[in-house]
């Protein structure tokens, strides 16, 4: 790889006047990119009733949300099938031109013959997104008349997007940069050249698929969160008419109940996550203790039970509770037909009682012997001279376990420490889901459970992003402290 | 884990010794019954009788009644044969399979190819990629946005909902670049200076030395895929045929309609046994049994990878 980067024309330095239309075609190019995930932006939307929610991509890829919230209308037919597939079919053919565009950019990082080959694809991709536009204006003109004869224009709502005329300037911007660009890079006059690029945009171009997974799925969920400036409904809309703006950070605390409810799931969510934190030298304790055990053999028996908990899931968790403490489970039929207590049949899952402690306890028997791991491992790192020195003086078991052992598991211990402030919010929903019931619900609701009722369960959309908003800035405030807790103390940052 | 011994030491044990090295092994073996009785409870009651099972009688030994209707220890599998006439539990059975196996597939790939780029120090903004990527592992958007997201994507009600999202694991990427990066690079340099292209190095060279770490993250994938539920539950309201294992298992968990009603008509077990399969409680743990023993099974193969993994993870990225 060295050898081919030395390769490259070093001394091959572009003026401003051909570096311009370079990087504003490269710019546009990542716009368009963006926007065809981005459903504002989306120019296939020309009918109201269009999936708002919908992007380019989406549009291009899925009949079935295309048509989510036009029911009737389709089976009455107000607006055609066929209208419907031909959209797809054109917006399809403005991605697959974005698309072309994109790889014009990735190849304009190359060299000069590169770049030249590069721009060929703009130059075809720009007119097939206009191509594609074009067959947009065309199945917009379509329905209308359609939606004329039917005398239901009214009813489907047919527009032209500003995604279109947006789409329609990238298209223009895209072909007439690319154009210049091409004219303006000199054709390789070295016939032996071939194509190559510089190692740095060559590695990271490798990678771009992965950052743009990420970006997809862990970034662009961030757009999301303008639902909690708008009074927005499952299915509806959002536009200026329900904008209302900080109403619902208000509401958290001006809404007597939801004041209430988000107190007490933040009790639950504190208690539970503070019991896991005033436990979280359980896993020490038993990596030292089992460390004592001279076996080995012995050792690695306990620490494969220990650790199956830790792979099955919460459902199967609670599988296991039912079998052992419902009311025909084993807690009772051990009672009464191995020790004939009378009358036992209680279902332990349904009392509220101790509702945190137990749930202290399913962690703790799911997480205790996976996370002893790090420490067992940690202890296997500590210098045995240290051990052999201090019995040498005189020091019994004890004292090694609380001078050397323990001193010397201490910073993973902080790191872990830290993390579990750091996510003192975020106690999962998975368990409290599993385990919750009529009865434990006041007690066992912690935040991300309470934000998957509210938002899922009864479709408070904006209200349940407001929560998750605070939530997800809260966490990323504590993290940062913590990070910066560590690195005062320790020297080191965790993140 | 393994620790030398210190043996000049422990020749003489005070009673104190004794006593505090018994209490140590009865504490661990009271823990590790606890950690492991709840998964022989399970399967005993599964392959016992089902009278006696909803009778009680079933605690410590799987246990069918004789001619004479005694309990004696004995075993049967007809829960498990009976399970074919569960509704909808093959589908997601098979829906779990393959997403387990296709989704652990493409994300090793993935992540083997992520974890193996970002080691490159000459790769443009390099450090600030890596943080991109590493970041999302601490802070994400919320539920209701990452729905929304989802809803936009046209991944509800669809399998790649499944594969997709996941094909990107951060955790993983760390992991197999700290591995990557433990691997002397004079190995790779040879191969560069031989004329090899990227590709080639990681194909032929990086793929074949990384195998023990690409396997503990196959395994933390299989797993995580095996176990996920709450994708299924978020996202696919309208697509019951797409429902994972563990969403079925809450779904019956939390059926208070007997199952037994949901048992399609006309199956091929007879009468009698239909209706000792009228038991709801013996099926939802037949069904939890069947989702717990492909992890029981490959556990004790994988368990060194576990640890390795946990190891590596420990190593900050």
């Amino acid at each position: 790889m060295n050898a081919a980067a030395n390769a490259l024309p070093q001394g091959e330095k572009m003026s401003l006047g051909r570096r311009l239309p370079l990087w504003v075609f490269r710019i546009v190019a990542l716009l368009a990119g963006i926007a065809m995930f981005f459903p504002p932006a989306n120019p296939g939307r020309i009918s109201e009733k269009i999936n708002e929610s919908a992007s380019l991509f989406t549009n291009g890829v899925s009949y079935g949300t295309i048509t989510n919230s036009m029911g009737r209308i389709l089976r009455s037919q107000w607006i055609r099938d066929a209208d419907i597939t031909l959209l797809m079919i054109a917006c399809a053919a403005v991605m697959a031109g974005v698309i072309l565009c994109g790889i014009g950019g990735c190849m304009s990082l190359g060299n000069r013959k590169m770049r030249r080959r590069g721009f060929l694809f703009p130059l075809a991709g720009a007119p097939m997104m206009a191509a594609g536009l074009m067959l947009i204006r065309h199945v917009h003109g379509r329905m209308m008349a359609h939606g004329e004869e039917v005398g239901k224009l009214d009813k489907i709502g047919v527009m032209i997007p500003g995604g279109f005329w947006v789409f329609c300037a990238f298209a223009a911007l895209l072909f007439l940069t690319a154009l210049i660009a091409f004219l303006t890079t000199e054709k390789e006059t070295d016939p032996a050249a071939k194509m190559d690029m510089d190692e740095k945009y060559r590695l990271f171009l490798m990678l771009l698929p992965v950052v743009l997974l990420t970006f997809v799925f862990a970034y662009l969920p961030i757009w999301g969160w303008r639902f909690a400036f708008f009074d927005y409904s499952a299915g509806g809309s959002i536009g200026a008419d329900n904008y209302v703006g900080f109403k619902w950070f208000h509401f958290l605390f001006s809404d007597p109940a939801t004041t209430k409810d988000l107190l007490r799931v933040l009790r639950n969510t504190l208690i539970m996550s503070g019991l896991g934190i005033a436990t979280s030298w359980l896993p020490i304790a038993f990596a030292v203790l089992l460390a004592e055990v001279r076996s080995t053999k012995f050792q690695r028996f306990v620490q494969t039970f220990t650790t199956i908990p830790n792979f099955i899931s919460w459902v199967l968790v609670y599988a296991i509770a039912i079998c052992l403490f419902s009311t025909d489970g084993f807690v009772n039929s051990f009672l009464s037909n191995v020790l004939n207590v009378s009358g036992a049949n209680t279902n332990y899952l349904q009392i509220a009682d101790h509702t945190w402690l137990k749930m202290l306890l399913w962690g703790t028997w799911k997480g205790v012997g996976w996370s002893a791991i790090v420490y067992i491992a940690g202890i296997s790192s500590i210098d045995q001279q240290l051990y052999e020195a201090a019995k040498v003086d005189g020091a019994n078991r004890f004292r090694c376990i609380w001078h050397i052992t323990i001193p010397g598991l201490i910073p993973t211990y902080m790191v872990m420490l830290l993390m579990s402030i750091a996510g003192i919010l975020s106690n999962g929903m998975e368990q409290y889901l599993v385990f919750s019931n009529a009865m434990n619900k006041d007690v066992i609701e912690v935040l991300d459970l309470y934000v998957y009722n509210i938002g899922i369960g009864q479709n408070r959309i904006s209200l349940s992003t407001v929560v998750g908003i605070s939530k997800s800035l809260i966490g990323i405030t504590l993290l940062f402290a913590a990070n910066g807790i560590s690195k005062a103390i320790r020297g080191e940052s965790i993140i | 884990m393994k620790r030398e011994k210190t043996p000049s030491v422990y020749i003489k044990r005070s009673a104190g010794d004794w006593i505090f090295d018994i209490a140590v092994v009865v504490l661990f073996c009271a823990f590790t019954l606890i950690c492991i009785f709840p998964f022989y409870y399970l399967l005993i009651n599964t392959i016992s009788d089902n009278d006696l099972v909803t009778s009680g009688r079933v605690n410590f030994f799987p246990m069918l009644k004789n001619e004479a209707g005694k309990a004696v220890f004995g075993v049967q599998i007809n829960n498990y044969t009976a399970l074919r006439n569960v509704q909808d539990l093959g589908s997601s059975v098979l829906v779990t399979v393959a997403r387990t196996v296709l989704g652990t597939a493409l994300m090793v790939i993935t992540t083997a190819w992520a974890g193996y780029l970002i080691t490159k120090r000459k790769m443009w903004k390099r450090s600030f990629w890596y943080r991109f990527l590493v970041v999302t592992m601490y802070f994400n958007a919320g539920l209701v946005p990452w729905y929304m997201n989802m809803l936009m994507m046209g991944l509800t009600d669809n399998f790649l909902a499944y594969i997709i999202p996941g094909l990107v694991a951060p955790y993983n990427i760390i992991l197999v670049k700290t591995y990557i990066e433990s691997i002397p690079s004079s190995l790779e340099e040879s191969a560069v200076i031989d004329g090899a292209s990227t590709l080639k190095v990681w194909l032929k060279i990086i793929l074949p030395l990384s195998v023990p770490i690409l396997a503990t993250i196959a395994i933390f994938g299989a797993v995580g895929n095996w176990n996920s539920f709450q994708d299924s539950l978020l996202l696919m309201n309208n697509r019951p045929d797409l429902y994972t294992l563990q969403h079925r298992l809450y779904i019956y968990l939390n059926s208070s309609s007997n199952l037994g009603a949901m048992m399609s008509q006309g199956g091929t077990i007879s009468e009698q046994a239909a209706q000792s399969m009228l038991n709801q409680r013996v099926i939802q743990y037949t069904v939890s049994m069947v989702s717990i023993i492909p992890i029981l099974l490959v556990y004790p193969f994988m368990q060194r990878y576990f640890v390795k993994g946990i190891m590596l993870g420990a190593v900050k990225g």
